[in-house]
């Protein structure tokens, strides 16, 4: 049972599609697992709509209908829809090819990250992964950062978070996430800047979670 | 009213029609009428690209996908106007990243805003009487608050660059958002 869901302005952006890009590959992870906000997503859609057909209508050249018609028999290439192999997001299906291939970089004896390619410059997004009960250290956030649980569960001072469930950190909320005892944590993370951590020992090893988005 | 929500039924029975008979004059038919307004959609974003043609790109693509695709339109799910919409959303995304070149990525709009398949009877009910009463309510929401959901929908938009072209805290962006989603929702339960 999800619990946790993008507020509603993060919603009608994305419906709006203004939401960077980034962000919205947390949101559409979130959906696959959310049919309340996917219920919700389409009021929103309808709303898109509505302003669509109230907008200020401009003609368009006298010869474009003419050269559509002309492309309507161009063969479309389908693309296969990737198989759902780990009942994963489907896009995260597109943006993991294979989940075995993965290359995890360890960030401290319980996390693990793997960073994905996501075509845009402004996030990070990235799989972190936690071994059952491991702890991650204390840390702040220089941006917004959207976590979305995939598989297993993690908590923190504020509840257990479980698969779909999303979380969106601003700047200057501090968390300490540990995984449940019984299973490793997989989360998508998409980072806006680099995690601050805040513990006195943790500050020399904050280089080492050099940003880079992809 | 009444004739206006008629003819957004007509919309949806055309693309059906498209969809299902593979019907080029049907398809003429949604292009006369929604061309016009992609062309407006895409100007409200990119209004560098004016000038006699600019715009035309986006429709183009937009109408090419509406007939690829019409096959998968369902009008109890959805009004021709909404399904166009996302169709429309999606293809700017691209267009828009395709310019600041982030081709790199094998990642399109549509692999972000799937339409998934929904199979919930619930929200086949709710769809019907939202199609009706969206645009009524719409108009009757504050100008303030209507004003800034057609920026964010039309110009495509995020709260922040609304706060800063309007001089407004992102605060009071923000909140006029959820009050005009709101009162939007009570209106269309209250019908």
């Amino acid at each position: 049972m999800v619990k946790h869901h993008p507020n509603e302005n993060l919603l009608a952006e994305y419906a709006a599609g203004s939401l960077p890009f980034g962000l919205s590959i947390g949101v559409s992870a979130h959906l696959h697992f959310c049919s309340r906000c996917r219920h919700r997503l389409e009021s929103l859609n309808d709303l898109g709509g509505t302003l669509l057909a109230d907008t200020q209508a401009v003609p368009v050249a006298a010869d474009l209908l003419d050269s559509v018609m002309a492309r309507l028999d161009t063969p479309v290439q389908q693309q296969p829809k990737p198989a759902n192999r780990f009942n994963l997001p489907q896009v995260l299906e597109k943006l993991v090819p294979d989940l075995k291939s993965l290359r995890w970089r360890r960030l401290s004896p319980s996390l693990r990250v793997s960073r994905l390619q996501a075509g845009q410059d402004r996030y990070e997004v990235a799989l972190h992964k936690i071994s059952r009960g491991g702890k991650v250290a204390e840390h702040d956030h220089r941006g917004q950062e959207v976590t979305v649980v995939l598989k297993g569960s993690f908590s923190d001072d504020e509840g257990v978070y479980t698969p779909g469930d999303f979380l969106l950190r601003e700047p200057g909320d501090v968390h300490r996430p540990r995984a449940t005892q019984n299973q490793d944590c997989l989360c998508l993370s998409v980072v806006e800047a680099p995690v601050l951590l805040t513990g006195w020992f943790n500050r020399w090893l904050n280089p080492l979670l050099s940003f880079k988005p992809g | 009213m009444e004739l206006k929500s008629e003819r957004r039924d007509d919309w949806s029975n055309l693309l059906s029609q498209v969809g299902k008979q593979r019907d080029r004059s049907a398809f003429k038919e949604l292009f006369k009428h929604f061309a016009p307004l992609i062309k407006g959609y895409s100007l409200s974003k990119m209004p560098a690209a004016a000038g006699p043609h600019g715009g035309d790109e986006l429709v183009q693509e937009v109408m090419l996908k509406v007939w690829q695709k019409a096959p998968y339109f369902d009008p109890r799910k959805a009004a021709a106007s909404t399904w166009i919409y996302t169709i429309a959303r999606n293809c700017r995304i691209d267009l828009l990243r395709r310019g600041a070149k982030h081709q790199s990525t094998s990642l399109a709009a549509d692999d972000v805003w799937q339409q998934e398949d929904e199979n919930e009877p619930y929200s086949l009910l709710q769809h019907t009487r939202n199609q009706d009463s969206i645009r009524s309510s719409f108009r009757e929401l504050p100008p303030e608050q209507s004003h800034i959901l057609t920026k964010v929908y039309m110009e495509g938009k995020s709260h922040a660059e609304v706060a800063q072209e309007l001089d407004l805290p992102l605060g009071t962006v923000k909140s006029r958002v959820r009050l005009a989603i709101k009162k939007l929702q009570v209106l269309i339960t209250a019908r």
